[in-house]
Formats: structure tokens, C-alpha cells, sequence
């Protein structure tokens, strides 16, 4: 190959002390009206530099996707509240229709089902191009550069397989289409919603691996969602750790591993099986985690916290950041939020 | 080891025709006739079909006259062959236009606000509650009787149901993820109707599109019948039905020639639905 499949450099070094590419600073997201009102996201703050890849980890229900439907605007059922900064523009405040067009040009996302996120009646190579054709590009430059990225994607056969229908495809594939779609139109800012847990374990290394090389060389910031605590290991740079719709515990990865100070946090990682543990060792948080209904006073986790003092059912705690490290726990001190 | 690599490579043959069993072929050839018929049926008709020769009435089937005559002397076969025009095109012609109103009824019903939505569902429960057969009458009546005011009445009163379907279909595809990630690639709402949820909503309407045929072509008789369609001597088929319906004890072929046209054209555009729904699922496509 030549040329590079992405016709710009990346806009930013890839470097992790960068200013943010992505930056979110006290996101909340609700559902409904009046008493009925949810919260599901509550004063979420995070940020993601070129080139970094970041994980949010968390039980089922914690509100991980939530958190990705409102940075992407995707329902808009959704109250979003809160900056989402990307480049100089906070989507947030964006009218609908330049919502529209920051989708795909400035943030992408790419989703966790491959069979069920490409559309059953349009070809491979329309549903890549179809990005750059919203654009303007004509359709013979759009179906070149789709070309391009589903080499760069090692996508097998990319040109035979560009008049290819979805269901001809494998899972591997397919989820490497729906990356090539989220890629092409060079978004500075790409949210993967756990996209291998429909993938096998050797397709979901390739697929992850692509990722991560791709970040590297565009300088693409990654908002990755996952359960598994083995993928973060292997391909995030920082973790946020998510509970009842708040960040409890962000650090870079190997600290985090290394001294989680969440109590929550502990428990998540001591919850999976390492070969070097025996198995005594293994322990599970007991209990379950609050619905967005029924969320404890205090700090949500108080109920399943092993260490919850008296001050734990009153307020909420205030995050604290030490080094690299920010967690919102009393035990750390810091009074509350 | 030349022949291996060739075997690897070897790009899918293309077929001159699309892969069809044999059953399929019959339903199209079927459905190809009847158009066929309907479109040069009045030009190869002789001209006698539209003239009464009483001395000639409800002669039976003959080398002549192979389904005999009716109680103008009229030869029947012709005379179906030649309504296959008035029958058949102005059926497909009304279900046509319904289902544009009903599309893009529905269209605006999805993509609008939610009010909008909230109207028009009310809409067509109007519509829907009142007979169509009544309604197209009213139209028709009031138009002055003739086939055109019939299609213009069918048309304008048959699309309900057809925006009612298609909305509920496209309110379904609206919940696929493809459809957000669609979205989340910037399509903007308009062209993610047009693109992706109504061409991923039409195979409703393609089943029902046969079935509407049949009915459509049953009411406009059934309009022909009172008086506010199709005027003697039109051949419309069902047109024919009711004026052979008074001589059938004697005459059946008056009946049965109309009859089996409108069987056979109601099968055939039932298969064809079926047939056409089957292939608009490409991983049911034979490549
Ligand atoms: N459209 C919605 N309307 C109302 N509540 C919702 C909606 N979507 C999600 N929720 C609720 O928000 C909470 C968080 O859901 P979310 O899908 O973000 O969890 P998650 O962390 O992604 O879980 P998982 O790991 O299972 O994907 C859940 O309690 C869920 O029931
Ligand atoms: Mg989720």
C-alpha cells in the first residue's frame, strides 16, 4: 500500500500529556419527567487525551452505555446535562442538526453487536463509504477510500467483498466493518461499547489489537466499555471504574491493578481469577448493585461495603486526586461531594 | 498447483438469470401474461366485444365463440381479455397511488414530531373505522360515475391501513442497531428514514401489495355493480360477474370466464408476494 488509508495525520500527537481530546466535565443524564425522573449518569467527569485509550469498567447496569448515548446524543429521550468537549465545541449545547454533523467527523462509535449494527439490505462498501458520501465525497473517491480502510482493517478481499451483504460475513468480520464505518469519516474520538463481547476470544484479540494499532498511529482517543477486566489489562491506558452511575475510581492501569483503593474496586478485580491466586483467594462482592430506583443514600456502594462507616450512609464522598490516582471513598478521607 | 490457486481465487460466476425454481417462474409468467394481457388485450379484441347481436345471446362454448357469449351475444373470452385492462391496471394503478399516500403518510407520521405522529395515528383510525367500500362510493358518486372517479376514490381512501402497517413496521425498525449506528455516523434523521428504516420496512407492504390488489379489483367491481364505476359496456371483469349473474342457471360461462380471471389473477399476484418478500431478504438470495 502506498498512500496512508487515512488521508490526514492525526490532529494531535499521540502523546498522553496532550490537552484532552475528549473532555467531560459533570455529565448527568436522566430519564423522564418530574417525580418520575431517573437518574442514570450523575456527575460524571472524565478525560481522554490523543492516543490514550481509556476503559470504563463496571457491573451490568452501572450506566456504561448510557454514559456513551449521551456523548454520542444517540436518544433523545435522554437529558443530558454537563460539557462534553471535543476540539474547542461542546457537544452538549449543539442544536440537533450540528449534532448530526459532529457524528462520524468528530466522534464515532462503534457498537457491541456486529450482527445486528450493519444494515441487512445495503452493501459492505455503500455502509463504509456511506460516512464520506453525507460529505459530499463522490461516490468513486468514497468507495476508493472504503477500500483503503478495509485493507488497512485486513478485511480479506476488501475489493470483492465491497458488493458483499452483511450476512456474508463472519463476526470477526462484521465488527471489523463496523469499525471501518466509524473510522473513515476520521473521528478525533472513538467510543467502543464492548466490541468483542459477541466475538470468540482469538477474534476478539485481532479485532482489539487493530484497535489499539489504529489509536496509536492516528493519535485516536478511545472510550473502550467493557466487563472484561483481562481486555483493560491488555489495551487500556487509564480505567474508570463505574457504580450506580458515578466514577468511583480512576487511575492508570497498572496502578490500578497493582493497589486499587475503592473498596469496590478491590472487590471487582479481586472477583477475577488469576492463575498465580489460589482459589480461597477468590472472593465476590456480595450483594447486588442498586437499580437507578433504589440507590442508597450515602455513598451508593455503602450497603455492599465491607468497610462503610457511619459517615458512608450520610454523604456522598467527594473525589479525591492523589497523583494519578482519583477516587471518591471516605475511607480515603476528603469529606463529601 | 496452478489449478489450486485458480480454485482460490476464482471470482463468483455471475448468472445470466437470477436464480428462480420452477413454481417461480410459473407465477411470474403468470403475472407477465396478465399485464401483458391487460396492456394490448383491447387493441387485439375484435371490435364486436362492445356491440350487442341478440341473436347470438348466451350461445354456448363453440369452436367460435370458446366461452360463448353472453346475453348480448357478446364472445366472453374477448371480452375478458380486453377487461383485463379496466380490471388489472386500474387495480395495480389504485394500489400504487394508496401505497405513495400511505408511504409517505407514514414517513411524516415517524419522522415528525410527536403531535404530528399523534394526528395522523387518529387519522387513519378515522379512516379505518369507516367502511371503504362506502366511502370510495361517496367519493365516487360525487365525482360523477365513471372508472376514473372509481381509482380516484379507491386511491384516495385506500391508504390507511397502509400507513398504519408501515408506520408500526418503522417504529419497529427504528429500535434495530443498525438504525444507531447509522446515526452515530451522522445521518441525519430525513436520510435515515429514506435509507435505512423504510427500505428496511417495505417487505410488509409487499406482502400486502398482492392481497390489495385482489380487493381493489373486487370493490372497483363492486363500484362497477351499483353504477359508480366502470359503465356498460366496459368488459370490467366484475362488471361482468354481475351481469352474468341473473343467466347463470343457464349461461355459466358468462360467470365463469370472469370468475376464473379474477381466481387465477388473485392467486398469481399472491404468489408473487410471497415469491417477491422471499427475495428481498438477501441472506435469502442465491448468489
Ligand atoms: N432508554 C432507557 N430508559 C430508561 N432506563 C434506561 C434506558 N437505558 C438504560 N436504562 C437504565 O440505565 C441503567 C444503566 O444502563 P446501561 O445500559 O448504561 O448499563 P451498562 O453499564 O451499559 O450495563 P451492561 O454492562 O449490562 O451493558 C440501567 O438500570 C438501565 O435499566
Ligand atoms: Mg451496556
Amino acid at each position: 500500500m502506498v498512500d496512508t488509508p487515512f488521508a490526514n495525520a492525526p490532529l494531535v500527537p499521540a502523546t498522553n500529556d496532550a490537552a484532552p481530546l475528549l473532555d467531560v466535565r459533570g455529565l448527568s443524564v436522566s430519564f423522564g419527567h418530574g417525580p418520575a425522573a431517573v437518574r442514570l449518569v450523575d456527575n460524571v467527569s472524565f478525560a481522554v487525551g490523543a492516543g490514550e485509550r481509556v476503559a470504563l469498567v463496571g457491573e451490568s447496569g452501572s450506566g456504561k452505555s448510557v454514559t456513551a448515548q449521551a456523548l454520542m446524543r444517540l436518544n433523545p429521550h435522554m437529558q443530558v446535562s454537563g460539557v462534553v468537549q471535543i476540539g474547542g465545541c461542546n457537544l452538549v449545547a449543539l442544536s440537533d442538526k450540528e449534532m448530526t454533523a459532529e457524528r462520524g467527523a468528530s466522534i464515532g462509535m462503534v457498537f457491541q453487536d456486529p450482527m445486528s449494527s450493519l444494515d441487512p439490505l445495503m452493501t459492505i462498501g455503500d455502509q463504509v463509504a456511506e460516512t464520506l458520501r453525507l460529505r459530499g465525497v463522490s461516490a468513486a473517491a468514497a468507495r476508493a477510500r472504503a477500500l483503503r480502510v478495509l485493507d488497512e482493517l485486513r478485511v480479506d478481499r476488501a475489493a470483492e467483498r465491497l458488493a458483499a451483504y452483511p450476512h456474508e460475513f463472519s463476526g470477526g468480520m462484521r465488527q471489523r466493518v463496523v469499525i471501518a464505518m466509524a473510522l473513515i469519516g476520521e473521528p478525533k474520538v472513538l467510543i467502543a461499547d464492548e466490541p468483542t463481547t459477541a466475538l470468540d476470544v482469538r477474534v476478539q484479540e485481532r479485532v482489539l489489537d487493530l484497535l489499539y494499532s489504529v489509536s496509536k498511529e492516528r493519535g485516536l482517543a478511545v472510550l473502550l466499555i467493557t466487563h472484561d477486566m483481562g481486555i483493560v489489562a491488555g489495551f487500556a491506558d487509564r480505567v474508570m471504574v463505574m457504580y450506580a452511575g458515578r466514577i468511583i475510581e480512576q487511575n492508570d492501569v497498572e496502578p490500578l491493578f497493582a493497589s486499587p483503593r475503592h473498596p469496590y474496586t478491590q472487590g471487582l478485580l479481586g472477583a477475577i481469577p488469576r492463575i498465580d491466586q489460589k482459589r480461597e483467594q477468590l472472593q465476590s462482592i456480595p450483594g447486588a448493585p442498586p437499580t437507578p430506583f433504589t440507590r442508597p443514600p450515602g455513598c451508593h456502594f455503602n450497603p455492599r461495603c465491607a468497610m462503610a462507616m457511619e459517615i458512608c450512609r450520610k454523604d456522598y464522598p467527594a473525589m479525591i486526586e492523589t497523583g494519578s490516582a482519583r477516587v471518591a471513598c471516605h475511607i480515603h478521607g476528603g469529606g463529601h461531594a | 498447483m496452478a489449478a489450486r490457486v485458480e480454485t482460490a481465487a476464482a471470482p463468483a460466476r455471475r448468472r445470466l438469470l437470477p436464480y428462480f425454481a420452477l413454481h417461480e417462474w410459473l407465477v411470474f409468467l403468470t403475472v407477465a401474461f396478465l399485464v401483458l394481457m391487460a396492456l394490448v388485450g383491447p387493441a387485439l379484441a375484435p371490435s364486436g366485444i362492445y356491440r350487442s347481436n341478440i341473436l347470438n345471446a348466451l350461445a354456448p362454448p363453440s369452436a367460435e365463440h370458446w366461452f360463448g357469449t353472453d346475453d348480448q351475444g357478446r364472445d366472453v373470452l374477448w371480452r375478458v381479455v380486453a377487461g383485463a385492462q379496466i380490471s388489472l391496471l386500474s387495480s395495480i394503478l389504485i394500489v400504487v397511488l394508496y401505497s405513495l399516500i400511505g408511504v409517505a403518510v407514514a414517513t411524516a407520521a415517524t419522522l415528525g414530531p410527536r403531535w404530528l405522529d399523534e394526528v395522523i395515528m387518529r387519522g387513519t383510525d378515522i379512516g379505518l373505522a369507516l367502511p371503504g367500500l362506502v366511502v370510495a362510493l361517496g367519493f365516487a358518486a360525487a365525482l360523477g360515475p365513471s372508472i376514473q372517479s372509481g381509482i380516484i376514490a379507491m386511491a384516495l381512501t385506500g391508504w390507511p391501513m397502509t400507513a398504519r402497517l408501515l408506520r408500526t413496521t418503522m417504529r419497529q425498525t427504528m429500535e434495530q442497531p443498525f438504525v444507531d449506528g447509522a446515526r452515530a455516523l451522522g445521518v441525519s434523521p430525513a436520510r435515515l428514514m429514506l435509507t435505512h428504516v423504510l427500505p428496511n420496512s417495505l417487505d410488509v407492504l409487499i406482502v400486502k401489495w398482492a392481497g390489495d390488489i385482489n380487493n381493489t379489483l373486487l370493490i372497483l367491481a363492486s363500484l362497477s355493480f351499483i353504477g359508480v364505476g366502470a359503465q356498460p359496456p366496459s368488459p370490467e371483469w366484475g362488471a361482468m360477474i354481475s351481469a352474468g349473474r341473473s343467466t347463470m342457471s343457464t349461461a355459466w360461462w358468462a360467470v365463469a370466464a370472469p370468475g376464473a380471471a379474477v381466481a387465477v389473477t388473485a392467486i398469481a399476484f399472491g404468489f408473487l408476494g410471497d415469491i417477491l418478500q422471499a427475495r428481498r431478504d438477501p441472506s435469502l438470495r442465491k448468489r
